[in-house]
């Protein structure tokens, strides 16, 4: 439908010839809880939404198309501003798609430094996510906790890489820097802490009766449709579809790990509302913990990175990988003519997909669900233009 | 206050002047006295604390620079308002827009008038007291309204129409728990209400029996309801419409409407205190006027800071309902366990027309019993989360 | 929601908000985590980052070999270097250095080449100004002799601290042969 030229439809009801309207409202660019800036038009009649339909761009900052300036190696970090909430995944997911051009294979232990800070980052990626979803329905408290441990992390991947949010700690055929000394007991110390203070959480805010009134058994999606929209990630997963790229597709070390995949199983509601999606993320977070202190244990000795040409010109062809982000299956594809500057480069995020959803899910729900929803689908604003 | 301007007259400082206007007079006086030495100053020092104990919950620091710990930061923040332009929607019903933050400051200052704050210390004990808080304080609705409707912002029309029917319906729950005190002691005024209690705990209304002891919970919910506090702060969700129906008032407006939330808070704490909890009622230490009138204002005020501090402590907690939900907890819950309450309390002063002092005592026991289980479970948070030996514990409100 | 039925709702309500009251009022009890930053903190907090903190760039023009190596890994082109060749002397000048800081966006691209570590990070963070041009830092107001390593090792007693802190420096870098930075040492 087009987004231009609404018209108000103007319905009498009944023999009282009483004129009611829809209401356009628009939840603007500027808006405290769309996480980023997206904009939707919603008619509402009343409380009760008919129509919700998002008009996205306002982010858009060409990041493909950069890339075909500034090369393989200069690319980097780039790819941090793709989704900075979570840069991990998308550095690998670059490093990824030029080792595939090329053929390099990354050593043993470059892969577990990329698999540890990735799951460090996962977590925190998380937190953030369950901490603004809690935020928007309206505890302030657990934002706060969810932050500090965020930061807690953040000193973590600071002591690695040197930043706290645009990590490019990756680099095509391994990671930059090693372990720092002393970095593994530090980990290992804040996991040990760490781990109770989900539990914290939980006994705030996740069972209380006045939050699980708002999340559950709101806008549920069904297998079927989570699966025609091309969900990925936790919000396929909530909605019990056992899928995970590392479980699947395994790419990394992840065959060398284990772990769980959560799923949602309607345990306050249906199956895929959003309490399921909130629920899948906090058992996430338990179970990246579980990833990193087995990478620790199993972490074996050597270099960090492979012999990489600096005028790096794979062969001509293309390549897609997929890295299960933190927001999911997260698809890098890149096309080379040969040359040092990449043809054309081309990133397929889950909030992309999860933004064309919510017009479906979102029909007959109030509009403060329509917050709700938004924020369970774990939607940030440079994914989905980047 | 009746009887100090009395004594006034009859010593004759009033020649010639008829005692209604003496009354008025004094009444007017009195009045502004409060309301710009107290009131005003308690709401903008609610704000500090409210920022202070929200950023301790959460973890981290307050405001802690604008004077010693911060005590001048709303002051700051209040004259900061003071000094912003003054803007008006073109669009907007400008007479309406204009009216709005007055009636809702009209709404919570009128109350004050009757709230007794000593055995002396009260502007007008009217003998419909509580009727009289009940119905001024339903004067915000109006105000609200005016606000949502005249700022010509939808965003602002529905937090205006949510707090009315918000309002509204929950000015039934709050009634009904009125009418059990009222039917204990067959007075609306205020302080016929503190009188016929006691200093001790256990003369307090709220132990009084069962009934009441719900009736004290029904109440402080829906009085926090009335107020537009959380968990049923929808009007105002900041998350959700930017900021409700004050989205488009800035400077002094703003400030009015900030002043009333938080005066309000006030009056909800002094208003329990007064029903349920024994208001100023000091025992009889000492026979000095001056002296017994500090304690009972003292007491007074501790007891209803008290419940300003338990309702900024909950806001912290609990996450906001929506508002189908907030009107089915009204109707469904608190209007039918209210309507229990009232005839429970009816039966129960047929029954025992003096009151039941062994029930008193055990119910007394069982909320000690309960505030002991809830230091229990903080041990066990605070463990939890590795704070192991005493000394780790920073119990200093000082930063 | 699972329906709990009348009286379990109300249960339910009154358990789950006393044990969130309880978890809060534990945290009003127990430290915050704020570090009140910039004048109540016990060291400057530049002094408590990591070492490889990733802040405003140096550059040490007396151990610079003027290899143009960090121009061509920035990715946005904001180091500008301009290396002539003395007709006299034979020798290599340089006679611009300028990085635009409002450009940079600390990716950490241009330290890594370098062979003797004179580009480097430094845990200067606050570098903010009332002007676009002033953050172009322009290092070289006179042009400089490039530097060239000696063969047995570096003699001069000024030059030689600023080329160990250079090549620790670029000892934190990962390399393909695995060099590790030694374990024993505090490399904070």
């Amino acid at each position: 439908m087009s987004l231009a030229g609404f018209e108000v439809e103007v319905q009498k009801s009944g023999d009282t010839g009483l004129e009611t309207e829809e209401m356009t409202l628009n939840m603007g660019p500027q808006h405290p809880s769309t996480h980023g800036v997206l904009r939707f038009v919603v008619k509402a009649d009343g409380e009760v939404m008919r129509e919700a339909v998002p008009d996205v761009g306002y982010l858009h900052r060409s990041i493909e198309k950069i890339s075909e300036k500034v090369g393989y190696h200069g690319f980097m970090p780039y790819t941090d501003r793709v989704d900075y909430v979570a840069a991990m995944f998308c550095n690998q997911g670059w490093g990824m798609v030029c080792e595939k051009l090329a053929g390099i294979e990354v050593p043993k232990r470059g892969e577990y430094c990329r698999v540890i800070a990735s799951e460090f980052n996962r977590i925190s990626s998380h937190l953030l996510s369950v901490g603004t979803m809690v935020l928007d329905i309206g505890a302030t408290t657990p934002f706060f906790h969810a932050f500090r441990e965020r930061e807690k992390i953040n000193d973590l991947l600071e002591e690695l890489c040197g930043a706290r949010l645009t990590y490019n700690y990756m680099r095509i055929g391994g990671v930059a820097w090693d372990l720092p000394p002393g970095f593994v007991e530090r980990s290992l110390a804040f996991l040990d802490a760490f781990e109770p203070l989900i539990e914290e959480y939980n006994d705030l805010i996740t069972y209380n009766t006045i939050y699980l009134g708002r999340v559950a058994d709101v806008a549920a999606i069904s297998r079927e449709d989570a699966i025609n929209y091309n969900l990925v990630g936790p919000n396929l997963r909530a909605s019990g579809v056992k899928y995970d790229v590392r479980r699947d597709e395994p790419y990394s070390i992840y065959p060398e790990l284990e772990f769980d995949v959560p799923v949602g199983s309607g345990e306050e509601g249906t199956v895929g509302d959003c309490f399921d999606r909130y629920i899948v993320r906090i058992r996430e977070i338990q179970e990246s913990c579980k990833i990193l202190r087995q990478c620790f244990k199993q972490i074996p000795d050597g270099p960090v990175i492979a012999k990489v040409p600096r005028k790096f010109k794979p062969p001509a062809g293309d390549a897609y990988i997929r890295v299960e982000s933190a927001r999911g299956d997260m698809g890098w594809y890149a096309v080379s003519d040969g040359s040092e500057f990449p043809y054309r480069c081309k990133v397929r995020t889950g909030s992309f997909a999860a933004m064309a959803i919510i017009d479906k899910i979102s029909r007959g729900l109030m509009i403060a669900d329509l917050v709700a929803v938004i924020a369970s689908l774990d939607i940030v604003a440079p994914e989905v233009d980047r | 206050m009746q009887e100090f301007l009395d004594s006034l007259i009859n010593q004759g400082y009033f020649a010639g002047v008829p005692r209604d206007v003496v009354y008025a007079g004094g009444m007017i006086v009195f009045g502004a006295i409060v309301v710009l030495v107290f009131v005003l100053n308690v709401a903008g020092v609610s704000t500090w604390v409210e920022r202070r104990v929200w950023a301790r919950i959460q973890s981290r620091v307050g405001p802690n620079r604008v004077g010693p710990q911060g005590i001048l930061q709303w002051l700051a923040d209040g004259i900061k308002l003071i000094m912003k332009e003054d803007v008006v929607p073109t669009a907007a019903d400008r007479p309406l827009f204009l009216l709005a933050p007055y009636i809702v400051m009209m709404g919570f200052v009128g109350t004050f008038v009757v709230l007794p704050f000593g055995s002396r210390l009260v502007i007008a004990d009217m003998n419909v007291g509580i009727l009289y808080v009940t119905a001024v304080t339903a004067l915000v609705v109006v105000g609200i309204l005016m606000a949502g409707w005249a700022s010509n912002n939808k965003w602002s029309l529905i937090g205006g129409i949510r707090s009315a029917a918000q309002i509204v319906s929950y000015e039934i729950p709050n009634g009904l728990s009125i009418f059990p005190i009222v039917l204990l002691t067959g007075t609306l005024s205020m302080q016929g209400i503190i009188k016929a209690q006691g200093w001790a705990p256990w003369n307090w209304f709220i132990f009084a029996n069962p009934f009441t002891f719900a009736a004290f919970f029904i109440f402080f919910t829906s009085a926090l309801a009335e107020g537009n506090r959380t968990p049923f702060d929808l009007p105002e969700a900041e998350s959700e419409l930017v900021a409700g129906f004050v989205t488009e008032y800035s400077g002094v407006r703003y400030l009015m409407f900030f002043m009333a939330e938080w005066g309000n808070l006030y009056v909800i704490g002094a208003v329990v205190t007064t029903l349920f909890l024994g208001g100023w009622q000091i025992p009889h230490v000492t026979d000095s006027v001056v002296l017994s009138a500090i304690l009972e204002f003292v007491t007074f005020f501790v007891k209803s800071y008290f419940w300003v501090l338990v309702a900024m402590w909950v806001r912290a907690t609990l996450p906001r309902t929506r508002v189908d939900q907030l009107m089915a907890v009204c109707w469904k819950y608190l209007v039918p366990i209210a309507f229990v309450n009232l005839l429970g309390t009816a039966a129960w002063m047929i029954v025992w027309p003096q009151g039941n002092r062994p029930v008193r005592f055990i119910m007394l026991l069982i909320a000690l019993g309960t505030v002991g289980y809830f230091f229990r479970r903080v041990a066990y948070h605070t463990r939890r989360a590795g704070v192991r030996a005493h000394g780790e514990l920073y119990l200093s409100p000082l930063s | 929601m699972k329906h709990r039925g009348y009286l379990g709702n109300i249960v339910d309500t009154a358990k789950t908000v006393f044990e969130g009251m309880a978890v809060t009022f534990s945290h009003l009890i127990r430290k915050p985590f704020t570090i009140q930053y910039p004048d109540r903190t016990a060291l400057r907090v530049q002094d408590t980052l990591p070492f490889r903190y990733r802040g405003i760039l140096e550059v040490d023009l007396e151990i610079c070999t003027g290899c143009l190596a960090c121009e061509r890994a920035c990715p946005i082109d904001c180091i500008v270097i301009d290396v002539v060749k003395d007709k006299q002397t034979r020798e290599m000048l340089m006679t611009r250095f300028d990085i635009d800081m409002a450009k940079c966006m600390y990716c950490g691209l241009c330290s890594e080449p370098c062979p003797t570590g004179a580009i480097h990070h430094t845990p200067e963070f606050e570098g903010s100004d009332y002007s676009l041009e002033s953050l172009i830092r322009r290092f070289i107001k006179e042009p400089v002799v490039t530097y060239k390593p000696k063969k047995g090792g570096e003699d001069d007693p000024e030059i030689l601290p600023l080329l160990d802190r250079g090549m620790r420096y670029v000892e934190e870098f990962a390399s393909p042969e695995g060099k590790k930075p030694e374990a024993e040492e505090e490399a904070a």
